[in-house]
């Protein structure tokens, strides 16, 4: 009985051996075989089949985009930095406070605008399944995020109710 | 006559000494004798378990299911990964933190 268990204890943690380090190396290889070049289109063009043609375009879009998402990044920072400064020296919310903050969420409001536009602008270059598939995938990792912390928030769990 | 046999054994003994018996002899003795008496017992669930692992073919085919499921996985989690470092590395260049 105790040989048995012995033995049964033994093969459990040879198992467990073979799974474990099979699964560590080849999802390392995996990863050393299949990383992708240190390009930001790079997972574009993978998961949505771009051709060349389309990449480039999208490519020329891309380049376009991130100076004006710089822009309205460091104007945010700078903002945030604004706010900062006054919220520090002051013990409540002053109305100096609040309209920083309502300049910093137009700021984003702005910044959120131009990123969607970008997002329909690529979508259209792709071929269209495609580009409805990454206008949906772009929205909702960008989007979707927020929605969810106000959804909890809320307490609404994201059905209508009809009257 | 019975005095002459025991005469005759305690000349034998004289001749051939017997050596001294092992502590607890008889009582050996009986265990073993009621152990092969008595009835086998039908092995246990673990038993026939421990038997079928130490079986060479059980083993080997043991082994190689567990390769090919831990590499399978392990190809699958990857990719996984693969793509979602990919898709982070878009997202940060498009969608900064600040505005998402």
């Amino acid at each position: 009985m105790k040989r048995s268990l012995v033995i049964l204890i033994g093969a459990l943690a040879l198992g467990a051996a073979i799974f474990g380090g099979s699964y560590l190396v080849s999802q390392r290889a995996t990863m050393l075989c299949c990383a992708q070049p240190a390009d930001d289109l790079s997972w574009l063009r993978t998961e949505f089949h771009l051709s060349d043609a389309e990449l480039a375009h999208i490519r020329e879009l891309h380049e376009g985009y991130l100076p004006k998402c710089a822009e309205m990044c460091a104007k945010i920072a700078e903002k945030k930095g604004e706010l900062a400064d006054i919220v520090g020296n002051s013990t409540n919310l002053t109305a100096e406070a609040q309209t920083k903050i309502n300049e910093i969420a137009a700021l984003r409001a702005q910044c959120q605008a131009q990123m969607l536009q970008h997002f329909v602008a690529v979508g259209q270059a792709m071929p269209p399944a495609q580009g409805r598939r990454y206008l949906a995938e772009m929205k909702q990792l960008t989007l979707g995020t927020n929605e969810l912390m106000e959804q909890s928030m809320s307490g609404d769990t994201g059905h209508e109710h009809h009257h | 006559m019975k005095t002459d046999d025991s005469k005759l054994l305690t000349l034998l003994r004289q001749v051939r000494p017997l050596p001294p018996l092992p502590p607890r002899f008889q009582q050996n003795v009986w265990r073993r004798i009621e152990g092969a008496e008595a009835p086998v017992k039908p092995a246990s669930w673990l038993d026939t378990l421990a038997g079928l692992i130490l079986r060479p073919r059980f083993a080997l085919a043991a082994a190689g299911v567990l390769l090919v499921a831990g590499v399978s996985a392990g190809t699958l989690e990857g990719r996984q990964l693969v793509r979602h470092d990919a898709q982070m590395n878009y997202l940060a260049a498009v969608a900064p933190h600040a505005v998402r």
